[in-house]
């Protein structure tokens, strides 16, 4: 094929307009269906998890996590076989700032600073971070990504107005930590927040989630029926699953978020298939009379199909190469935002770029398969008297 | 006496256009021999086309003989009659039919992209064949940039580039002023008499036809009698 190579090229551009067209609308296709398989690896592309995250168990009301479950069930807990620790990991929402600018969201749990760190081993922080976090009340360490966005540095206050909780938490940024897979969290003090929600009667006693943290893989599963069984008659009965599938229960809330994402590729690689069809089909239709000047030549149906074939593959890769910059740049552009799609993480990985270049490799033969394949089926004569 | 390069015998052609049955050519017998420049003249619709495509092979007879350098063309595939026409025939248009997008070099170089033959050794052999034709200087022109004359000659470099053993040419000069249909004409009789090309050539002009060394007349699919003439 190298050979045709000037005769291929020589056709791609041969009315350039059309071919920057069909390259533009599908670098945009491409980009989009890029940006949304890199959304769909963010969201349920499955890492390995940590040796730590996957000791670790996740509890909460079996009825919704909007279920609180008495506070009193975290000793209960850490008395069942296995568990090595178990403490409140407890969603606190409320606003930072002007709640309407989506760039001041950001992840806010009550924890005990006692146990934080050893239940999730992979913070890191320094000692004297980590000391302070751990005496003072309101103290709260955020992560680093986290404190570069709002510029926080220790010392500095942070206030967080409560919604779900009618309460105001007046916070001390006590430390910076590093976490390899989410610094984009804010930790403060549950006793604080306990102590807040008692003055205000406000159910000081009920908490949404306790995060465990079981002693060996094996366990892990007993534990999570054992917790579960240990509160089936309570008023609160439980359901515990492991951290991965607590990440990926959220999603659950956008409803099937995983044939939403593939009907759009779908649809948009459909789509682009039947606008490249139509525009090789043009260029082909016009081209027909070339087809059987070629064949007077000697060249052979199979030779013709694989020329166009090839010109439009080129086509599509120009559109694909061109796409996956694009999708590259808003894959920076929304990491670097601010707002809370930041954490979806997208990056174009080398698995997301593969993709898109045999989705353009599969555009280029689809779309013109067909017409090449028609248009080298021709009698010489019909094609050399075609005026199209 | 030479060997014919072309035989037919009882050659029929017929055409079925919306169930109508049009004889184009009627039991035609002609016998060509190598190096010979004939030409086949006839009013329009008289079948001159379609004994030329299918001394071509590029259509295939209803009934009837042809053999054309010894190659009985009804038995050869789709496949074999196209590498057996890149090889051994070469075709000029009325209407030039050059690719508007390649150069002239790369319009006379195509035909010899179905060869084993290196780039630098096709363009090269390109190269010769322009020269021959007298468009050396011309070879990064477009046909767009030519005039029809000089189009012609490109298609003609084109048809000989692969050194073919018959040069079949379908009305060479209908889209040609005087001038330049004398040049191409010209042209033709050097390759027939100078590299003995033979030459079958399809025309309705009287003076095109003073170049052949052998006329016949085809009316209404019928070949009328022989009768040879020199320029």
């Amino acid at each position: 094929m190298v050979r045709y190579a000037s005769l291929i090229a020589a056709n791609a551009l041969r009315n350039r307009r059309r071919s920057a067209l069909t390259v533009a609308s599908i670098a945009i296709s491409l980009c989009l269906l890029a940006v949304l398989g890199a959304a769909y690896l963010a969201l349920f592309g499955e890492p390995e998890a940590s040796p730590a995250e996957a000791l670790r168990l996740m509890t909460h009301h079996k009825v919704s996590i909007t279920q609180p479950m008495p506070v009193s069930f975290e000793a209960r807990i850490r008395q069942i076989p296995g568990v090595a620790d178990a403490m409140v990991w407890q969603w606190f929402g409320g606003t930072y700032k002007d709640a309407r600018d989506p760039r001041n969201f950001f992840a806010r749990f009550a924890v005990e600073p006692a146990r934080l760190f050893g239940i999730r081993s992979e913070l890191r922080i320094p000692a004297g971070h980590r000391a302070r976090f751990q005496q003072e009340r309101t103290g709260c360490i955020a992560g680093r990504k986290l404190a570069a966005r709002f510029a926080w540095k220790p010392g500095d206050r942070v206030t967080l107005l409560g919604d779900i909780f009618p309460v105001t938490l007046e916070l001390t940024i006590a430390g910076i930590y590093d976490d390899p897979n989410n610094d984009e969290i804010l930790y403060f003090n549950y006793e604080y927040l306990r102590e807040l929600l008692k003055a205000e009667d406000a159910g000081p006693d009920q908490v949404g989630v306790f995060i465990v943290q079981v002693k060996s893989l094996d366990a892990v599963i007993p534990v999570a029926d054992a917790i579960d069984k240990e509160f089936e008659n309570s008023t609160a009965p439980t359901e515990t699953v492991t951290e991965r599938a607590w990440q990926l229960s959220f999603l659950s809330f956008l409803g099937n978020l995983k044939l939403f994402l593939s009907s759009i590729c779908g649809a948009l690689g459909f789509t682009v298939l039947l606008v490249c069809a139509n525009t090789i089909s043009m260029a082909v239709r016009e081209r027909i009379r070339e087809v059987g000047i070629m064949k007077t030549l000697g060249f052979r149906p199979g030779t013709l199909v694989a020329l166009t074939i090839a010109e439009s593959t080129c086509l599509a890769l120009a559109g694909g190469a061109i796409g996956l910059g694009l999708a590259e740049i808003l894959c920076v552009m929304v990491q670097s935002s601010g707002t809370a799609y930041a954490a979806l993480n997208l990056r174009i990985t080398a698995e997301v770029a593969l993709a898109s270049c045999a989705a353009a490799v599969a555009l280029g033969v689809g779309s013109s398969a067909l017409p090449a394949w028609q248009a080298s089926r021709m009698n010489i004569l019909d094609a050399l008297r075609h005026t199209g | 006496m030479n060997t014919p390069v072309i035989a037919t015998r009882k050659l029929v052609k017929e055409f079925v256009r919306a169930n109508f049955h049009i004889l184009a050519l009627h039991e035609i017998d002609i016998s060509i021999e190598a190096g010979a420049f004939f030409t086949l003249m006839g009013p329009s619709g008289s079948g001159k086309s379609t004994l030329l495509h299918l001394i071509a092979a590029m259509d295939r007879p209803t009934r009837g003989e042809i053999r054309v350098l010894g190659e009985d063309l009804r038995a050869l595939s789709n496949r074999a009659i196209a590498q057996w026409r890149n090889r051994h025939i070469g075709f000029i248009f009325q209407s030039f039919n050059l690719i508007p997008v390649l150069s002239a070099l790369e319009n006379v170089e195509l035909p010899l992209k179905l060869t084993d033959l290196s780039h630098r050794e096709r363009w090269e052999h390109a190269l010769t064949a322009l020269e021959l034709v007298g468009l050396a200087d011309h070879a990064d022109h477009l046909p767009g940039q030519l005039s029809g004359g000089q189009e012609q000659r490109v298609a003609i470099a084109r048809a000989i580039v692969t050194d073919p053993d018959i040069i079949l040419a379908d009305e060479p000069t209908g889209n040609l002023d005087a001038e330049a249909a004398q040049e191409v004409l010209m042209l033709l009789s050097r390759l027939n008499r100078e590299f003995g090309k033979t030459i079958v050539m399809v025309t309705h002009d009287p003076h095109a036809a003073s170049y052949a060394t052998e006329v016949r007349h085809l009316e209404k699919g019928e070949l009328k009698a022989a009768s040879s003439e020199t320029p």
